[in-house]
């Protein structure tokens, strides 16, 4: 068994040298594809921290003060649950000041400065209301009488604040989801090929061995594991790239003032960190999934 | 040892390589498929080792059915043959003993095991003392023997040989079939094909003749004609 396996890398470490040039562009490709599928989970993510406080249809915050009293508290509540027709009693939803504090945690990421004067004390909480008319002026004429209720801090609308980023955000998405798709695909198809012109360099090998009765996956094993190796190499690559660019990102953000909402498209290293595991599992997948569709097809060299 | 039963194989739909072909090949036989070029002697061999499925009828080699046989069992079916070729198909980046040993690898079988029973086949053939040539470096006699060295590493039961002697002068051609008869006295079954006259009539065996595709004679002790 040990031999095997010894057998098994040798033979892909010869083949993965001898052809160095397709090699390289088979990597090359594959580390590019995998750079734009974690480029768009993090612009994806940096949106949402963004959006966060808006999820779930809501179009409107109630921000109380952190010092309002429990009475002015419910007298809130009622007042907005008392326009049923424009208001969606049900998924009216109030984030106690703890709540609120966690969310600002997200919101504020990259602008350590304000989070910095918040705490779980003074931070005010809110009510999140879901409309629903359709009618934008009913919501803010609405929000004019909130916000002479005692006790109101401020009331957001999303429509001034966030309905552009929240489509921007969609259209983004979409473009670098369907560009790493397609080039993903051509990873597949170049780590096809590269395992393909390994397999025709060595056909004589190969006939040799289906002669002496070597098992197809005998045959096989080593191919795809280069195929692997070239899908796991390109995603090291882009991990590297990712870290690169997300480092250069926070610095430039970073310098923004506080407040203005850029700063708060940054991810946390742990989500970077995830992202970069799930790129080289899909390198590994690529390559896999590319040596293995040749190493079956072409064995009959 | 190896039977076929009314076997037709048809390349395309024109040409018909072999035609209702019946044999049955004792375990220990020697036998010559002679015959014209393109008269299906190799088509026969590579029906026996799988390389082919027939059209109709049946092959079965070692009491097992090869056209039945799962594709996954061929590889064992295999490992039961040595081939050998016209034209050897050494590895050219391969010494002599890796060549060999080759064959041993690619079956799983351990390293002590190879470094055990190379030595072995290559004092068997005549070629100790040259493991670590490379092919080139070796005349086509030795290369010949290597590839020989090669089939019967493994003590297959059967030993396919296809002109084994076509490429080489009538002086090694002789040494060649005086291994292949050393290894048919070991208990091992040889066929070859070839179109030899000399060979065949110097070695008094068993002679298959085929002409277009059909068995036109099954001789015990048989000449070329």
């Amino acid at each position: 068994m040990i031999a095997r396996i010894a057998y098994a890398f040798r033979e892909m470490w010869a083949s993965f040298r001898r052809n160095l040039t397709l090699t390289i562009a088979a990597i090359l490709t594959s580390a590019i594809a995998l750079l734009l599928v974690g480029t768009t989970f993090l612009i994806q993510r940096a949106f949402d921290n963004l959006l966060v406080q808006w999820r779930g249809d809501v179009e409107m915050i109630v921000f109380v003060r952190s010092d309002a009293t429990p009475e002015q508290i419910s007298l809130i509540d009622q007042t907005i649950k008392a326009a049923p027709t424009i208001i969606d009693a049900e998924k009216l939803q109030y984030l106690d000041k703890t709540q609120s504090y966690e969310e600002a945690k997200r919101i504020f990421v990259g602008d350590p400065v304000t989070l910095s004067l918040l705490t779980p004390d003074n931070i005010p909480s809110q009510f999140k209301v879901v409309p629903i008319t359709q009618d934008p002026e009913l919501v803010r004429s609405l929000s004019e009488q909130y916000r002479s209720l005692p006790g109101v801090q401020d009331v957001a609308l999303a429509e001034d604040e966030f309905q552009v980023i929240s489509t921007l955000s969609r259209f983004v998405r979409t473009v670098t989801l369907v560009m790493s798709l397609v080039l993903l695909v051509v990873a597949v198809g170049l780590i096809w090929n590269t395992i393909r012109t390994a397999m025709f360099a060595r056909r004589r090998e190969i006939e040799v061995m289906k002669l002496v009765g070597a098992t197809n996956w005998f045959i096989r094993v080593p191919f795809m594991l280069e195929g692997l190796l070239h899908g796991l190499l390109g995603g090291i690559a882009s991990c590297g790239g990712l870290w690169v660019l997300n480092s250069a990102w926070s610095n430039g953000v970073a310098g923004f003032k506080p407040g203005t909402g850029i700063s708060s498209l940054v991810v946390p290293s742990s989500y970077l960190t995830g992202v970069m595991l799930l790129i080289l599992a899909i390198g590994a997948l690529v390559g896999a999934v590319g040596s293995a569709i040749a190493a079956s097809r072409f064995l009959d060299v | 040892m190896i039977r076929l039963e009314s076997v037709t194989k048809r390349y395309g739909t024109e040409t018909v390589a072999v035609r209702d072909a019946s044999f049955d090949i004792a375990k220990g036989d020697f036998v010559f498929l002679v015959g014209p070029s393109g008269s299906g002697k190799s088509t026969l061999l590579r029906l026996i080792n799988r390389q082919e499925q027939p059209e109709r009828g049946e092959v079965w080699v070692a009491g097992q059915n090869v056209n039945e046989m799962a594709e996954s069992r061929v590889p064992y079916l295999r490992r039961n043959m040595g081939n050998v070729f016209q034209d050897y198909k050494l590895l050219p980046n391969k010494t002599v003993f890796e060549n060999v040993a080759f064959a041993l690898e690619v079956i799983g079988k351990p390293r002590h095991v190879i470094n055990r029973q190379v030595p072995v086949v290559l004092e068997l053939v005549g070629l100790a003392g040259k493991e670590d040539r490379f092919p080139e470096q070796l005349s086509g006699g030795e290369q010949q023997r290597v590839s020989i060295a090669r089939a019967f590493v493994n003590r297959p039961l059967i030993m396919l040989a296809d002109e084994p002697t076509g490429n080489l002068d009538p002086a090694t051609g002789e040494g060649i079939m005086a291994l292949l008869e050393e290894i048919n006295r070991t208990g091992t079954t040889v066929v070859m094909a070839t179109h030899d006259h000399r060979v065949v009539n110097a070695m008094r065996k068993r002679v298959i003749q085929l002409d277009r595709g059909v068995i036109v004679r099954d001789q015990e002790r048989g000449v070329y004609e």
